[in-house]
């Protein structure tokens, strides 16, 4: 259905509780609902029209509308559609029903929203602190537009420790990070093991969170901002700093010309073998198998000198304008890329045929990490995790953005759910990945690469934009705003969803498995965790000097904790 | 006799220096092959001569929860598979062949198994008792191959001394059938004795963070390491010993070479099959020992009727 219909539908289902309706294209709709029906309307969408769920997001519009804002962000994919409900919650009571009764895929953007803006989920399951760390005193928000982005909170207490739930009878408690070898960033899993199997599982994480949503509303400017988009990641920058100038642009009405369309999409594809060469040579050293790990690397060497040789870095290209891109892909490096893609489909295919033939891979693939079709729905699973279960969605399709309505590719689909299935998604989509760069190289005529935008871009208009990245869709949520920066920017990595997916993924398997379940879903915890509490440890601060720090740790190594 | 013994003990000693001196080579090799498969340069051939130097010189943090016995155990490791170097020939006649018999090798060998499982419960962590865990369900299901090999050969030796058994008697029989089947049967057990892949789960570093050696620095983690690498050699030179002796009758520069180019080339054999597989699971290595256990007993009772 295309966005009229969604609303009229809407309307007729649910009366006066639909308030307004912006509708600025044909695939994007922006509901406004009284607060009291969000959840009705919310499950209405999400059961009924089948509809994917994507992030919620908090805002404080209290400068502007008086009001907190609450958005639920929902997919049709079948029919091309971004859609957002929206409502607006009283100043001295911002409470909302919460819908992860109905919406599972919703619980850890609740807890996100109530921890950085307050706006409490009434009804949570498990109302736990999510982004926060422990210690963060009650009451302060970060992204409340009254909190500066380098406020240092009086009250910080260190003694303060999350409060886990009880393990289930007859396990023992495993804790799986912050340190593990196969983790390259911290993050905490509390394993609840009998015996070899995993029974439960507690995730804590955000411990590198590092405040860049709350930097792009007070510090950044509209084109400083893909910079650091593009660092929120350390494998896929490109596409976060597209999903961000996308999401602009669709609020502000601005197309960029036919070539910065197709760089973008050229150096998104770039992105995506790198990113899924990287992990198949991660997933073989999870389990053991260090010469298919070290042959995969070496395949995709060319890949990152190509790139060097293209925007000046292995893999921050510094792609992205409003409106365009910053350089030009020159006919030399379109020759060397020719090759470099040549060389890698012969290679690869030879790694293909490998790994999806070892009998001895598959043994520790086959029926681990299971997140079956009803999971993917519920927990809003996405990327290849998804398409392993045989839930055909891809964002290039769906959601046509950049050059990928002028190219032809396939969406690869797996069946079963398990990590095979996902191993052998990733090493297929290779190839479409290299066919969708050699259409593009075709197909891309002279012209400007950015458009001159001199007027500033008009403030409170709504942009979603949906890009699929390595591991599955990036969700950009932008708020357009004064002073020539967003009021508002939420960024939804996929793993963020994915992660929700896990305990499902893990329980009843063995530890064994557990790391490359884990593994499977490729996940980027910086991508996961963009937001960081503010350094405490900055001499600057009142409460705690670094000395009073440093020796606050002592302590604790020494076994007396205060 | 009197005089017999400053021999015995100068030639164990000797077979002690012999294994410490050359089994960090034999790991080099196994590193630089490993790396040539992986399209890698690869460290040099005295690398694990320079890790051992360098772990013997670094701080012995004692983090695990009793520490006196994790000490005693990395010193029993090391010591106990040296003892068994006394008792192998290493290309000449076993020097300490008179002080013991089968038995005695097969404690030995069981003795060094158990001191990574002291190590791991001495460590107390939660991922030291995980690999402890499974290396007694290895040793459970695989040390009874070993010993069932070695009294196949006492069975037709009908022997328990050692030099009797350690030269190829398990096909002393007028079919070697029993012998045939046995190193079948090590063949393909060979990899999981000497802990690699596929079969080092009890110290598989992405899972379980390097198993019962986790708590282990320094001094006493270079022991174990150092162990380690004698065990390859030590099981090399008992497979070739038992299975392979053809040679070792030749005069001293001729069989010694040709024992340890045989001891050589089952070291390339364990890391071809280490290159080319992924971790088994510990269930799955389980059924895999089981089922070759299964084939050593049929063995044993083909040995017993003479064959």
């Amino acid at each position: 259905m295309l966005a009229r219909e969604v609303l009229e539908e809407l309307k007729a289902r649910f009366g006066a509780s639909v308030e307004r309706a912006d509708v600025p294209a044909e695939n994007r709709l922006f509901v406004f609902v009284a607060p009291s029906a969000l959840k009705a309307i919310a499950g209405h969408v999400f059961g009924d029209l089948g509809a994917r769920y994507v992030i919620s997001v908090g805002a404080d519009d209290r400068p502007f509308s008086g009001k907190f804002l609450v958005a639920h962000d929902f997919a049709l994919d079948r029919d091309h559609l971004l859609m957002s409900l929206l409502a607006l919650l009283p100043e001295e009571a911002p409470r909302v029903e919460s819908i992860s009764g109905v919406v599972p895929a919703a619980s850890w953007a609740e807890r996100e929203m109530k921890d950085l803006v307050g706006i409490e989920s009434v009804g949570h399951p498990y109302p736990k602190r999510l982004v926060l760390p422990d210690g963060w005193p009650d009451g302060v928000h970060p992204l409340r537009k009254d909190v500066r982005f380098d406020k240092v909170p009086d009250g910080f207490d260190p003694g303060r420790e999350f409060e886990f739930g009880e393990p289930p009878p007859g396990c023992v408690v495993v804790p799986f990070g912050p340190f593990h070898p196969t983790l390259d960033e911290p993050a905490h899993f509390r394993l609840y093991l009998e015996g070899e199997r995993v029974r439960g599982c507690e995730y804590r994480g955000f411990m590198v969170h590092r405040g860049i949503e709350k930097l792009a509303e007070t510090a950044l400017s509209y084109n400083d901002v893909p910079m650091m988009a593009e660092r929120i990641c350390g494998i896929c920058g490109c596409v976060h700093s597209v999903a961000y100038v996308q999401a602009v642009e669709s609020a502000a009405a601005l197309r960029p010309p036919p070539r910065a369309e197709y760089i973008r999409t050229v150096m998104l594809e770039i992105e995506r073998l790198h990113s899924h060469l990287l992990w198949v040579g991660l997933a073989c050293h999870i389990l053991g198998f260090d010469t298919l790990f070290m042959q995969a690397f070496r395949i995709r060497e060319p890949i990152m000198w190509v790139a060097e040789k293209i925007t000046g870095n292995r893999k921050t290209y510094g792609l992205c304008l409003i409106g365009g891109v910053r350089w030009d892909i020159t006919p030399e490096a379109r020759t060397e890329l020719r090759q470099v893609l040549d060389v890698l489909e012969r290679e690869w295919r030879a790694v293909a045929e490998a790994v999806s033939g070892d009998r001895n891979i598959q043994k520790r693939t086959r029926g681990v990490g299971v997140a079956g079709a009803d999971q993917v729905k519920e927990c809003g699973l996405v990327g290849p995790v998804a398409r392993a279960a045989g839930v055909d969605i891809d964002c290039r399709r769906d959601h046509p953005y950049a050059a990928y309505d002028r190219v032809e590719f396939a969406v690869v689909t797996g069946q079963g759910g398990d990590v095979f299935a996902r191993l052998l998604v990733r090493v297929r989509e290779v190839f479409e990945s290299i066919r969708i760069i050699r259409q593009c190289l075709d197909k891309m005529e002279p012209g400007p690469l950015a458009l001159t935008v001199e007027d500033d871009l008009p403030a409170g208009r709504f942009g979603l934009s949906s890009v699929e990245a390595p591991r599955g869709e990036s969700h950009h949520f932008v708020i357009t705003g004064e002073g020539n920066r967003p009021r508002r920017w939420r960024v939804r990595a996929p793993t963020y969803q994915n992660l929700q997916g896990v305990p499902g993924m893990i329980k009843d398997q063995r530890l064994a498995d557990m790391t490359i379940a884990l593994g499977s879903i490729d996940p980027c915890f910086s991508c996961t965790d963009r937001l960081e509490t503010v350094d405490v440890r900055t001499g600057a601060s009142r409460t705690w000097s670094r000395q009073e720090l440093a020796a606050l740790l002592e302590e604790e190594a020494q076994g007396r904790r205060p | 006799m009197a005089r017999d013994v400053p021999l015995a003990v100068l030639g164990a000693l000797t077979n002690v220096v012999l294994v410490l001196a050359l089994s960090p080579f034999f790991q080099g090799v196994l590193r630089k092959l490993t790396a040539r498969i992986q399209s890698r340069q690869g460290p040099p051939l005295a690398q694990p001569y320079y890790d051992l130097l360098k772990l013997l010189g670094k701080e012995d943090l004692e983090s695990g929860e009793v520490p006196l016995v994790q000490r005693f155990a990395a010193y029993l490791a090391l010591g106990s598979i040296l003892a068994v170097a006394g008792l192998v020939p290493l290309g000449f006649r076993a020097p300490l062949s008179g002080a013991g018999d089968v038995v005695v090798l097969i404690y030995l060998l069981m003795l060094s198994g158990v001191c990574t499982l002291v190590a791991g419960l001495a460590s107390g962590s939660t991922f030291s008792l995980l690999g402890t865990s499974r290396e007694m369900m290895t040793m459970i299901a695989l040390e009874p191959v070993l010993a069932v090999a070695m009294v196949v050969g006492v069975l037709h030796a009908r022997s328990f001394r050692l030099d009797a058994v350690l030269d190829g008697s398990v096909y002393a029989a007028a079919v070697p059938a029993s012998g045939l089947a046995m190193l079948i049967v090590m063949l393909f057990a060979f990899q999981a004795f000497v802990g690699r892949v596929p079969f080092d789960l009890a110290e598989a570093e992405t899972e379980i963070m390097e198993g019962p050696l986790v708590e282990y620095s320094g001094r006493k983690l270079a022991l174990f390491k150092y162990a380690q690498m004698v065990k390859l050699v030590v099981h090399g030179a008992l497979f070739v010993a038992l299975f392979a002796p053809f040679g070792s009758r030749l005069p001293f520069p001729l069989g010694f070479a040709l024992f340890w180019v045989k001891v050589l080339l089952l070291v390339v054999f364990v890391t071809l099959v280490a290159a080319t597989h992924a971790r088994y699971r510990i269930d799955q290595a389980i059924r895999y020992y089981a089922a070759l256990l299964a084939v050593s007993f049929g063995a044993l009772a083909l040995a017993s009727y003479g064959l």
